[in-house]
């Protein structure tokens, strides 16, 4: 591209903006005759560089919208229509710029005739104002002033409203009498008395500068009020402009780039000077080691810009916005000079904007409401920024409604985000947070402003991926606050050099809690869970990832074992919501790193970000902390921030995460039970415990329920309250006494351990502690003890295998068939419950879904009944629809029963019907 | 080597103009105000300076003003740069003391006619 046509693109659509925000400020305030200025400047130098490009469509445009604004100089009353068509015409003069940079110069097609003719239909428009103060037509002397030919300067085009012939101005040139002569003293002032009387204010006031006119002396005069009059000139108004010159970025980067490269050498000679004491050079090198670091804080400075070059577009945006909403809305900006790195600038300007859109458009109201509630008509949307640490912090906030409570809630649980018992958890402010969440929306109404669902989670992805975090406090009725933290540079890091199978990487310092060193016997062990490794850290299980394989450096095929980690060391890492550990072999130290961008044929890489040079020399590659949360499950991302636990298989297992209580009852263990299987909780007072046939009741609801400690024994009466869980089924209900709640946490429920009591279904490793998974169904066997017979005898609990694709069906079977007295292993696929049986064949039915992706159901008997030889083991199957056909169809392929997939007392009276043997033996 | 000084706030036309003047072997410097201009004509007095009229902190009009007061001042030849619209400043620049008026956007033609009529170069080399 044409050189001159880039700067004219870059210098136009500055003043474009500049000229936006300036329109927005003068419809407030019509009567500031500076804005008004700066916006006829801004479109009159538009117009005139035009020209030079031989942009006719542009100029004819820009002209149009000149001749309004000179209207508005000449006294005519600014209306918001006025102001919105000139800022219509500034949008299509930015549309007409886009394209000419796609077209490398060239005008698009088309014509602007119909915005043009509204400009000067306005311009037309009755000017009340009494006739400008322009000077009338200087008189004529008598005279013709002997200046140079004339020149003829011919036109090839029609003349636009508002211009003058060129002959006309020629003439006029011609005809004006010059006031100051212009050859020095050679060239005398004509006699000054004939003075015409009408001659025009500036004319006479510059006249008025002139010493000593009486006297027919030259005007050239040394006279010493000039310099100070000259002063005041220059400070009218804003102050002189700093001395400044244009700098291309490109070459900015090139300066950073070298200053990076000596930053690396100094200290290589550091290095060096260090292994050689006592030389010569170290003074100079010392001083050289100074200069070099100033050197980069000052590079470092002039690609700081302030972040009020993000909010310039902001005024328009609101403004306009308002006007679409039909609301009032004043747009506060504090702080506009806080610097940050453009590169982290360029980064926040598109979340920055769609957070004042979204402000606008769902955190204030409409004004009728706000004054219902008595506050101001005009809604207010505050922007402040300001350095704190090594961070900029951003805030945005409204004095609007705040958001939602009830209505993030419902959307949580429909997004199925978290459960009712989570909610009940969580602070506002957690809730809050889903917000941040994919595709989570509340706006009631999709407008064409915002709500169309992607908005906050691309915003945070945003910010994040800049090393920044968002935040949000709001509070109803009066408004909400977005905090948004970046760092000041992307350029400089520090960063963690680690070493993975003879390589080094640098891993960024700001996603590193800590670093552990693994031990078996320590609280910093590695276990096993579902067949991923886990990193026990205090209350917390980890996800940990392999850094050399996943790089590919070791062998992935490889099984990792526990004792493979004893003594590693792992560096704790927390991205966004996610934590988790990465293994490395060893780590050196800590280093500031300056950044170079990734190549862009590695771009994709998302584990890496980018390179750096290290003090001896040595280049490495920068892992990305983000590259790496995407690894780790999803798990926890999705169910929001409190996740403890979560595996590297998040796909295969996340499904089987589930919330459990964790409490404490008889001893200092902790205890477990499925949250699902929790009716309630409630608070027991143990005087209302009341011995009835030898058990002991309460009232619970108008009912009489029985009430049960963790031995199984009937709770006695005492003083005080304590912790109760209602658990029921079908029509029993019945409260089990406990000491206290710990927790509720999300893990997989993986029982690992036989069970050895009959109160347990066995022990699961939850937080990293071997937990007692409580067996529901034994309390209520105790507690109704005409039902327990058949479930009274925990050994032989018989096991089934749960196939179902749908993580709802799976969850919504698997309370029902454990209440039913089955422990219950389920799988997500038919493949995964093929590999279960394989290695563990003892169960004692199978329950599966028969419409399921890759592989259906009856392929699913087939494969059981064939090549795993299971002829003996009951398959009932449950058709989504149809069960006839899916009946005569399974029959073939090994079914031994189909039940439809709602009908839940089917499938129990089915598997009563074919497990029957062992029920029965327990009976 | 004859010195021109183009004051314009707009980078486009100053690098038109420049382009256009080191043609014709000026040694060009630029300023985008009047101040600016000041403090560039205070430091050595241009032979010529194309000066624009409506620019932020000093104007065309202001800073001729105090040029022709100043010491030297009348030495420069000021071609006055404006649009069609203008013709009021055209009169005032003028009076001002402003030796040439020239309408904007210029090409090489115009603009070498304009240093012919200031005197500042001779006839075109065909």
């Amino acid at each position: 591209m044409d050189e001159l046509l880039r700067e004219f693109l870059t210098e136009t659509s500055e003043s474009l903006d500049v000229a936006d925000a300036e329109l927005v400020k003068f419809e407030r305030d019509p009567n500031n005759r500076e804005i008004l200025n700066n916006i006829f400047r801004l479109v009159h130098t538009i117009k005139g560089t035009c020209g030079f490009i031989g942009l006719t469509r542009l100029a004819a445009l820009a002209h149009a919208a000149e001749t309004l604004m000179d209207k508005f100089r000449e006294g005519m009353p600014v209306t918001p229509d006025a102001v919105s068509l000139v800022l219509v015409s500034i949008d299509r003069i930015k549309l007409l710029l886009a394209e000419l940079e796609i077209n490398e110069g060239v005008e698009p097609e088309g014509s602007d005739s119909d915005l043009i003719e509204q400009l000067l239909a306005m311009a037309a428009l009755e000017i009340v104002a009494p006739p400008p103060p322009v000077p009338a037509t200087v008189p004529v002397p008598a005279k013709p002033v002997g200046m140079g030919a004339l020149v003829t300067q011919s036109l090839e085009r029609e003349l636009l409203p508002g211009e003058v012939p060129l002959d006309e101005l020629e003439r006029l040139f011609r005809q004006t009498e010059v006031e100051v002569p212009m050859k020095g003293a050679s060239k005398q002032k004509l006699p000054a008395a004939p003075k015409p009387a009408a001659l025009p204010a500036p004319v006479e006031e510059a006249a008025k500068t002139v010493p000593a006119k009486s006297s027919g002396k030259p005007i050239l005069v040394k006279d010493d009020e000039h310099p100070s009059k000259k002063d005041e000139d220059g400070a009218h108004g804003t102050p002189v402009a700093a001395q400044s010159i244009r700098v291309s970025v490109g070459m900015l980067e090139h300066l950073m780039t070298m200053v990076s490269e000596l930053v690396l050498t100094r200290n290589q000679l550091l290095e060096i000077a260090r292994r050689n004491e006592d030389h010569d050079y170290k003074v100079s090198l010392q001083r050289l080691s100074n200069v070099t670091g100033e050197l980069q804080d000052a590079i470092m400075r002039t690609r700081m810009q302030p972040i009020g070059n993000a909010w310039q577009k902001l005024p328009r945006i609101v403004r306009d916005l308002a006007q679409e909403l039909g609301k009032h809305v004043e747009l506060e900006m504090h702080g506009s000079e806080t610097e940050l790195d453009r590169q982290v600038l360029d980064q926040i300007k598109d979340p920055l904007t769609h957070m004042v859109r979204n402000s606008a458009d769902h955190g204030l109201e409409m004004p009728e409401e706000r004054r219902r509630l008595g506050k101001s008509e005009k809604g207010l949307i505050r922007l402040s920024a300001y350095h704190e640490g090594g961070f900029v912090i951003v805030k945005i906030s409204d004095d609007g409604k705040g958001l939602d409570l009830a209505r993030i809630k419902a959307k949580a649980l429909e997004n199925g985000l978290a459960d009712e018992a989570e909610l009940a958890k969580m602070s506002d402010g957690q809730i809050f947070r889903f917000i941040f969440a994919a595709g989570f929306s509340t706006a009631a109404k999709v407008t064409s402003v915002s709500g169309r669902g992607v908005g906050m989670d691309v915003v945070r992805s945003n910010i994040e991926s800049i090393g920044g975090t968002v935040d949000v406090q709001s509070k109803a009725g009066s408004g909400s606050t977005f905090i948004i933290k970046i760092p000041l540079t992307l350029a400089i890091m520090p960063a963690l050099i680690v070493e993975v199978s003879g390589d080094r990487f640098a891993i960024p310092q700001n996603a590193v809690l800590e670093l552990v060193r693994v031990k078996a016997d320590s609280e910093h062990a590695v276990r096993r869970l579902n067949d991923s490794p886990v990193l026990c850290l205090r209350n917390q299980l980890l996800p940990i990832l392999h850094l050399g394989r996943l790089l590919g450096l070791v062998d992935s095929s490889v099984e990792t074992t526990e004792a493979e980690f004893e003594n590693r060391l792992i560096a704790v890492m927390h991205v966004g919501n996610e934590s988790f550990g990465v293994v490395v072999d060893s780590v050196s130290h800590t280093e500031e790193i300056v950044v170079k961008p990734m190549s862009s044929v590695l771009r994709q890489v998302s584990l890496v970000s980018g390179s750096t040079i290290l003090g001896d020399g040595h280049v490495i590659m920068i892992i990305d902390p983000n590259g790496l949360a995407q690894s780790v499950a999803t798990t926890s991302e999705a169910t929001a921030a409190n996740v403890l636990a979560s595996s590297v298989h998040a796909d295969a297992d996340a499904d089987q995460v589930m919330s459990l209580l964790l409490f404490r009852a008889g001893s200092e263990d902790v205890r477990a039970v499925p949250l699902s299987l929790v009716t309630r909780l409630e608070e027991l007072s143990q005087e209302t415990i009341e011995k009835v046939d030898g058990r002991s009741v309460i009232q619970y609801r108008g009912k009489l329920i029985p009430i049960l400690v963790a031995n199984g024994a009937p709770a006695e009466k005492g003083v005080g309250t304590r912790p109760m869980l209602i658990f029921s089924h079908d029509a029993q209900v019945m409260g089990l006494a406990v000491d206290e709640i710990v927790d509720i946490v999300e893990s997989q429920l993986d029982l690992e351990i036989a069970s050895t009591s009959p109160q347990t279904v066995g022990g699961a490793i939850i937080n990293g502690r071997a937990t007692e998974v409580l067996d529901v169904g034994y309390f209520l066997s105790q507690a109704f003890s005409d039902d327990a017979n058949h479930l009274s005898s925990k050994a032989e609990q018989p096991r089934l295998l749960l196939v179902d694709d749908s993580p709802f069906f799976r969850n919504l079977l698997q309370p029902v068939l454990k209440g039913k007295g089955y422990a219950v292993i389920a799988c997500a696929s038919a493949h995964e419950a093929l590999e279960r049986l394989a290695a563990d064949n003892r169960f004692a039915a199978i329950v599966s879904d028969v419409e399921m992706p890759e592989m259906d159901g009856f392929s699913f008997a087939e494969a059981v009944r064939g090549k795993l030889g299971m002829t003996d083991v009951p398959i009932i199957a449950m058709a989504g629809s149809n069960p006839s056909l899916a009946i005569q169809r399974g029959r073939a392929a090994g079914f031994t029963d189909c039940v439809a997939k709602f009908d839940r007392p089917g499938l129990i009276s089915a598997l009563q019907e074919f497990t029957g043997s062992a029920q029965g033996e327990a009976a | 080597m004859k010195t021109a000084l183009v004051v314009d706030d707009s980078r486009v036309v100053r690098m038109v103009a420049r382009r256009l003047l080191e043609r014709q072997s000026f040694v060009v410097s630029e300023a985008q105000n009047g101040q600016e201009a000041l403090t560039a004509c205070y430091d050595a007095m241009p032979d010529m300076i194309l000066l624009d009229w409506n620019m932020p902190v000093m104007n065309g009009l202001e800073f001729l003003k105090s040029l022709r007061a100043s010491p030297g001042g009348t030495t420069p030849k000021v071609i006055f740069c404006t649009t069609m619209n203008d013709i009021d400043h055209i009169t005032q620049a003028l009076s001002l003391g402003a030796d040439e008026y020239i309408m904007k956007p210029f090409d090489a033609d115009i603009l070498n006619e304009k240093l012919e009529v200031v005197g500042l170069i001779q006839e075109l080399s065909e």
